[in-house]
């Protein structure tokens, strides 16, 4: 036994100071929701975020964003193939969830997110078949066999590409994309709700959880979209459209800003409405979370990228370094989500329902919800995303007709 | 209509079907009798009676143990269960006749015992509730080997039994409860 520790703990058990400051249930003790949790809000938030983006462009008309309109859109199906994946790999008894879809009930949340999912799931399917649905129809063609037969199905085997048809088209993918504002936001709300619905847990009982989830979802999804795009564009050696990055970033700076202001505005009611347990929250935020709180969430990836954005902002610059700050921001912005998500989900379960002490979280690496199998997971939508590549072109070649 | 608006009508068309079918599938699905008393299988309250009873109480073990029993009861563990510490009553019980021996910790496996709910570095046990102790510690404070087991010194059933025993006999400390 470590010496200073024994005794440390020896003099602990023996002054009431371990009652006060160090007493945690035995249940308490072990973080439950462990990153499998940290990673489900974290990849359905890239999902909204990336259809923000899309939404933005085949919605609202923001036409600079054309270049990347409907790689968001495959981006964000890539995505949510994987949304339920953390969630079936924390249960024991993955095979389980079908009973809880089967029963719903509104005295509990958890079944919602099975029918939400497949609302939203059925809808981005949609819109990205009839937004692809002149290139598949023109692939179909040149296509044998087997993939011609595909070809066929996924053009719900109708080769007509007569402007009126187009038309309809157009108005379809208004229609659902319209319907999946509303679709995406229940989705991500309601990852915030599932929080914000824990009475017993202090930190996350705040009705602003669906709003902060929501925003930092947009700012995640926004910054994936923008690193992916540069990424892959320089890799097969193309141009980057810098008209298309200076529109995202805009937009990025706007959600970015209300995320942030909303993330310090929960602290901030938290310490001014000091409820019952406030003394636990700002335990919490100044002791075991201080330094992944207030220096890496706030600090380093809040405030350095609110300098840069608002440079950006600003100051005229060359389009080349403006696209590399941009690549720059959108890391540091994609780490702040995570971070965030980190001290919400597993921030949230440091503190015993005492109310007098906190555990620690030791992550592991080869364990059902290790590290690798974080790494895996966020691996497997880019493999999705390399698949539908070969059928879904990412980027739209000039097309002078229909809704492109 | 065109033949492309008659495709898509199709896909509408497949896809209520398709919800439709799902709600029929989901509506077959469901237990019998669930929801008859609430958002549960009512049929699994009888499933659960029907669970064989793994722990007895302390007075399950009492009528042949007295021995044991006279002891516990007088010592400062008379709250803890018998069962903690030796294993579940139908491991050794059947319709009230011995089926097997409960094993009986000895030596080194007794500390370990001990120290699941004694020992100062488990932080979780409040000191008002649980007396705890460091054990090197508190074997250097008796001025004995390292190697000392808790039982050589502290009587398990009642772990103050010699001690207080021995206080007595020597008149030297003050007796405890
Ligand atoms: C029906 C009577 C009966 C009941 C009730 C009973 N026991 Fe026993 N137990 C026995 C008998 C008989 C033995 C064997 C004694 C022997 O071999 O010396 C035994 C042996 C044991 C032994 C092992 C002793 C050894 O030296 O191997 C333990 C420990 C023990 N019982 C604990 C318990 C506990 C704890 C309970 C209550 C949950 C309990 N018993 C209930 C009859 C009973
Ligand atoms: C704190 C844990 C603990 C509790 C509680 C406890 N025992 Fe034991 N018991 C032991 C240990 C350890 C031994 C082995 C004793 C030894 O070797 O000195 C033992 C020994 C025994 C034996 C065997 C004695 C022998 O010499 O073979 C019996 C029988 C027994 N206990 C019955 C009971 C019964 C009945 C109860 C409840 C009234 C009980 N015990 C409660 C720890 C416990
Ligand atoms: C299931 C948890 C548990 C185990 C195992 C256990 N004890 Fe205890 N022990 C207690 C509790 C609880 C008390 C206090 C009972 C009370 O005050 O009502 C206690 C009291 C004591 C005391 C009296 C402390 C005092 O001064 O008041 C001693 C000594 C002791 N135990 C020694 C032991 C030894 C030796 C063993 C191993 C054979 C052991 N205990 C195993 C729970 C346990
Ligand atoms: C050499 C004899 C000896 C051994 C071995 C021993 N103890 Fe003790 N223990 C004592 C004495 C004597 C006391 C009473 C001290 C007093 O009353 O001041 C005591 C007291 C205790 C107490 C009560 C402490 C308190 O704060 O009042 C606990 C708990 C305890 N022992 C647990 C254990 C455990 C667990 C072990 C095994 C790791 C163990 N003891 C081994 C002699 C011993």
């Amino acid at each position: 036994m470590n010496p200073t520790l024994y005794k440390a703990s020896t003099e602990l058990s023996h002054g009431a100071s371990m009652l006060i400051s160090n007493y945690v249930f035995p249940n308490d003790l072990h973080v439950h929701w462990s990153m499998m949790i940290v990673l489900y809000p974290y990849i359905t938030g890239l999902v909204d975020g990336a259809f923000i983006i899309a939404a933005l462009y085949y919605l609202f008309d923001v036409k600079s964003l054309k270049p990347i309109a409907r790689f968001s859109l495959l981006f964000a199906f890539a995505f949510l193939c994987c949304a339920t994946l953390p969630l079936l790999l924390h249960l024991g008894r993955p095979e389980r969830n079908f009973n809880m879809l089967l029963t719903p009930s509104p005295s509990s949340a958890m079944a919602g997110f099975g029918y939400i999912y497949a609302v939203s799931m059925g809808v981005l399917s949609f819109i990205v078949l009839f937004v692809y649905r002149p290139d598949l129809v023109e692939r179909g063609k040149k296509a044998k066999g087997f993939m011609k037969l595909l070809y066929r199905a996924l053009t719900f085997d109708s080769n007509d590409l007569s402007e009126k048809a187009l038309a309809l088209d157009g108005k379809i993918i208004r229609f659902l994309v319209g319907l999946g504002i509303p679709v995406a936001a229940v989705l991500h709300g309601y990852v915030g709700f599932i929080f914000g619905g824990v009475k017993a847990n202090p930190t996350w009982s705040t009705p602003l959880m669906p709003v902060i989830f929501l925003f930092s979802a947009c700012v995640s999804g926004i910054s994936a979209i923008i690193i992916a795009y540069i990424i892959i564009r320089k890799i097969g050696g193309h141009s980057v459209d810098s008209d298309c990055i200076r529109t995202c970033i805009k937009t990025l700076t706007g959600f970015f800003i209300l995320a942030f202001s909303f993330e310090m505005l929960e602290v901030f009611s938290h310490s001014y409405l000091k409820t019952g347990y406030h003394h636990m929250v700002e335990g919490l935020l100044n002791g075991p979370l201080a330094s992944s709180f207030w220096l890496w969430q706030v600090k380093i990836c809040s405030v350095i990228p609110l300098i840069l954005l608002g440079c950006m902002a600003f100051i005229p610059l060359k389009d080349a370094i403006y696209t590399a700050i941009s690549g720059l921001v959108s890391a540091i912005l994609l780490l702040q989500v995570f971070i965030m998500r980190w001290n919400v989900v597993i921030g949230g379960q440091l503190m015993s329902k005492s109310a007098r002490g906190y555990t620690e979280f030791h992550p592991e690496w080869f364990d059902k919800e290790g590290i690798a199998a974080v790494i895996i997971i966020m691996l497997i939508p880019f493999i999705i995303l390399f698949v539908l590549g070969k059928i879904f072109p990412f980027w739209a070649e000039e097309r002078k007709s229909g809704i492109q | 209509m065109s033949k492309h608006a008659l495709r898509i009508a199709f896909v509408v068309a497949s896809v209520v079907l398709m919800a439709g079918v799902g709600f029929v599938l989901k509506a077959q699905l469901i237990p019998k009798s669930f929801g008859l008393y609430g958002p549960y299988r009512a049929d699994a309250i009888d499933e659960e009676a029907q669970r064989v009873l793994k722990h007895g109480t302390n007075a399950s073990c009492f009528g042949c143990h007295q021995y044991e029993a006279t002891i516990h009861l007088k010592g400062n563990h008379k709250t803890i269960s018998c069962e903690f510490c030796h294993g579940t009553y139908s491991d050794h019980i059947k319709n009230g006749k011995k089926i097997a021996n409960l094993p009986v910790k000895k030596g080194t496996e007794i500390t370990t015992l001990c120290l699941r709910c004694h020992n100062t570095e488990i932080k979780a046990r409040s000191t008002m509730v649980i007396k705890t102790v460091g054990i090197q510690d508190h074997l250097k404070k008796q001025n004995v080997k390292l190697t000392h087991t808790c039982n050589q010194c502290h009587h398990v059933h009642a772990p103050l039994k010699y001690i207080n025993e021995a206080k007595k006999i020597t008149g030297l400390m003050e007796v405890k409860p």
